[in-house]
C-alpha cells in the first residue's frame, strides 16, 4: 500500500516535469506578451508580471505604427492581413481535402477500374518525392502561370502535397470498415455516388475528421513555400508576415511575443479539442 | 440529361476517372513537372538575375557543389545535427511515453498538452526560442543566473557550437510529441496478459521492460528513427527563424535556399537540391517499404 502511494507521487512529479517541458516555453512567451517593456527588460526577468497589460496586442493588431522598409504598410496591417490570408488559405485547402479525400479513398478501396494500381502509386509517389527540388521548378512555373503571389496558387499547392497522405489514409480507413451496409445500399438502387454520400461518409467520418484537421495544421504552419512564392500582403500568410514583422521589430520582444501567441492560438485550440483525432491520424499515417 | 449523366457516372471506370483526373492534373502541374523542370535547370548555367545568359553546362553544377567547401561543411554539420536530434528525440519520447502509459489522475490532460509543441508552426518555434536564448534579456539566462549556474548572462547563439546544439534542441522539442504519440500507440496495444504471464514466470519490472516492452517497440522504433532522420535533415523553418543564414547552423537545406533564392543561382541550386533529394529519397524509400510490408497479409 505504501509502495503504491510512493509510486503515485513519483508519477505525479514526472507528469509535472513533462508538462513543464511541453508548455514552459509557450507560457513564457504568453507572459512576455502581457508584460510592460520595463518589466520584460529587467535582469533577471519578472517571471510574473506585476502590471499585466494588453498593450502589445493592441499595437500588433490595431494601432501598430508604420515601420522602416514597410513601404507605408503599418505593422498592424501586416499582421491583420497575414492572419486573414492564413485563414483563407488553410480553410480552402481543408475544404478541398474534405471533398477529395473520401472520394479518392472510396475509388481506391471500393471501385475496380483499369490503372488502379498505377494511379495509386503515382499519387503516393509524391510522398517519396522530396518537396525541396520541386520548389525551385515551381517558382518558374508559378511565374509562367501567373500564380506567383496569389492565394489560389498556395491553396492548390498545399492541397497537392497533402492529398497523397490523405488518400493513403482514407484508402486504409475504408478497407478497415465493413462493406455490408454499402452493398445493401447498392442493392436498394443507390448509385456509387449516392452510396458514398448517404452511407459510407458516416462510416468513415472519424477518419475524415482526422485528415481534415491535420491538413489544416499543415497549411496553417506552412512557411518555406510561401516565403518563396509570395511578395505582398495580397497573399502572404501569417507565418511569413510575422517573420518580416520580427525582422523589423527586432528589439520589441513584447510585440514579437504577442505575434507568436496569435500565430499559435489556432493550432493550440485544435489540439485541445481534437486531440483524439490527431493521435489517430498521426499514428495511422505513420504506421499504416 | 441529368439521368443519363448519373448513369454514365455510375460505371466504376467512369466514376474513378472523374475523381482521379482532376487530382492527377494537379499532381502533374505542381509536383512532377516542377521536379523535372528543376532537373533540367541542374544542367544549365542559370542565374535568375541574368536570364539572358542561360546555357547548357553539363555536370558542371554537380561538380561545383561537390567541390564547394561550404557545402562540404554543411553536410558534416547536418550529420551531427541528425545524430544528436535522433538520439535525443528517441530517448526523450520513449521516457515520456512510458510515463504516460502508466495510470495516474489527470493522465488524459497530460496526454493532450504534450502534443502542443508539435502543432505550432515550425517558424514560430524558431522565433519563440530565439527570444528565450536571447543574450540580453532571455529567459534561459535569467533562469540559469537565478539558479546560480552562470555568473553572467551569455550570448548563447554567438558561439557556433552552442548555436548548432541549441538549433537541434528547438527541433527536438517540436518533434518529440509526434514520436511520443507513435510509441504510446504501440505501448497501449501490448496485451496486459503478456505482463501477467511474465510475472508468473518470475520476471521483475526490469525483466518485463527488456523482454516485453522493448521487443514490442522494435518495429515502431525503426520507423521513428527513419522519420526523425528525414525530418531533422529537412529542418528549414526553425533554423531560418533562429539563426537566418548564419554559418554556424548552415545545413544543406539552409545553404541550398541561400544559393538558390538569395543569390539567384538556379542552376547550382537545382543541382544541390537533387543531390539532397536523392539522399532523402533513399531514406523515404525505406520508410515506405516498411509501411507497405505490413499492409500485405
Amino acid at each position: 500500500m505504501r509502495r503504491k502511494a510512493i509510486n503515485q507521487i513519483l508519477l505525479g512529479l514526472l507528469a509535472i516535469l513533462i508538462i513543464f517541458w511541453s508548455l514552459a516555453p509557450i507560457v513564457w512567451v504568453l507572459i512576455s506578451s502581457i508584460s510592460t517593456r520595463a518589466e520584460l527588460y529587467s535582469v533577471p526577468p519578472h517571471w510574473i508580471p506585476h502590471k499585466p497589460t494588453l498593450e502589445p496586442y493592441k499595437i500588433v493588431l490595431i494601432t501598430g505604427e508604420g515601420f522602416r522598409g514597410g513601404g507605408g504598410i503599418s505593422a498592424a496591417e501586416l499582421m491583420r492581413k497575414g492572419i486573414l490570408n492564413s485563414i483563407i488559405i488553410s480553410v480552402s485547402t481543408t475544404a478541398l481535402v474534405m471533398i477529395f479525400a473520401p472520394l479518392l479513398g472510396y475509388a481506391f478501396s471500393r471501385l475496380t477500374f483499369k490503372g488502379r494500381n498505377l494511379f495509386f502509386y503515382i499519387i503516393i509517389g509524391i510522398i517519396a518525392l522530396p518537396s525541396w527540388p520541386v520548389l525551385i521548378g515551381l517558382f518558374s512555373e508559378f511565374s509562367a502561370l501567373g500564380l506567383l503571389d496569389t492565394k489560389i496558387g498556395l491553396i492548390l499547392l498545399s492541397f497537392t502535397f497533402r492529398i497523397p497522405f490523405e488518400t493513403w489514409f482514407m484508402k486504409g480507413y475504408f478497407a478497415s470498415v465493413p462493406k455490408e451496409i454499402e452493398d445493401a445500399a447498392r442493392i436498394d438502387g443507390c448509385t456509387h455516388f449516392q452510396t458514398l454520400y448517404r452511407v459510407s461518409i458516416y462510416v468513415v467520418l472519424p477518419g475524415l475528421i482526422a485528415v481534415s484537421i491535420i491538413s489544416f495544421l499543415f497549411t496553417w504552419n506552412m512557411f518555406m513555400a510561401p516565403l518563396v512564392l509570395t511578395y505582398t500582403l495580397r497573399s502572404k500568410p501569417l507565418t511569413v508576415a510575422m517573420t518580416e514583422f520580427i525582422g523589423q521589430y527586432f528589439v520589441h520582444w513584447d510585440l514579437m511575443s504577442a505575434g507568436t501567441i496569435l500565430a499559435i492560438i489556432p493550432p493550440v485550440l485544435i489540439v485541445l479539442f481534437f486531440q483524439k483525432y490527431i493521435v489517430k491520424g498521426l499514428s495511422a499515417g505513420a504506421i499504416k | 440529361m441529368l439521368k443519363k449523366f448519373s448513369n454514365w457516372l455510375d460505371n466504376q471506370q467512369h466514376l474513378a476517372l472523374a475523381i482521379i483526373v482532376p487530382v492527377f492534373v494537379l499532381l502533374l502541374t505542381f509536383a512532377y513537372i516542377p521536379a523535372i523542370q528543376s532537373f533540367r535547370f541542374s544542367f544549365l548555367r542559370y542565374n535568375i538575375k541574368m536570364p539572358a545568359r542561360i546555357r547548357f553546362n553539363g555536370l558542371d553544377n554537380y561538380l561545383a557543389v561537390l567541390r564547394d567547401p561550404m557545402f562540404q561543411r554543411s553536410i558534416l554539420r547536418v550529420l551531427y545535427f541528425m545524430l544528436l536530434a535522433t538520439v535525443m528525440v528517441i530517448v526523450i519520447s520513449l521516457a515520456i511515453a512510458l510515463v504516460l502509459n502508466r495510470k495516474f489522475p489527470g493522465r488524459g490532460i497530460v496526454r493532450t498538452l504534450v502534443i502542443i509543441p508539435w502543432a505550432i508552426p515550425p517558424v514560430v518555434n524558431g522565433h519563440l526560442w530565439k527570444w528565450i536564448f536571447n543574450g540580453e534579456y532571455g529567459a534561459l539566462n535569467g533562469l540559469l543566473f537565478q539558479l546560480g549556474i552562470i555568473d553572467s548572462y551569455q550570448f548563447w547563439l554567438n558561439n557556433p557550437f552552442t548555436a548548432l546544439n541549441l538549433a537541434a534542441f528547438t527541433f527536438i522539442w517540436r518533434y518529440t510529441p509526434f514520436i511520443i504519440v507513435l510509441f504510446l500507440g504501440v505501448l497501449q496495444s501490448i496485451p496486459g496478459e503478456l505482463y501477467e504471464a511474465a510475472r508468473v514466470d518470475g520476471a521483475g519490472a526490469v525483466g518485463q521492460f527488456f523482454f516485453i516492452t522493448i521487443p514490442s517497440l522494435q518495429r515502431i522504433g525503426a520507423i521513428a528513427v527513419i522519420l526523425t532522420l528525414i525530418s531533422s535533415f529537412t529542418v528549414f523553418d526553425d533554423i531560418y527563424a533562429l539563426m537566418g543564414f548564419d554559418e554556424s547552423t548552415k545545413t544543406p537545406m539552409i545553404y541550398n535556399y541561400e544559393v538558390t533564392f538569395e543569390m539567384g543561382r538556379f542552376g547550382k541550386g537545382s543541382a544541390m537540391a537533387y543531390m539532397i533529394g536523392i539522399f532523402l529519397f533513399i531514406l523515404t524509400f525505406f520508410y515506405i517499404r516498411m509501411n507497405l510490408r505490413k499492409e500485405r497479409p
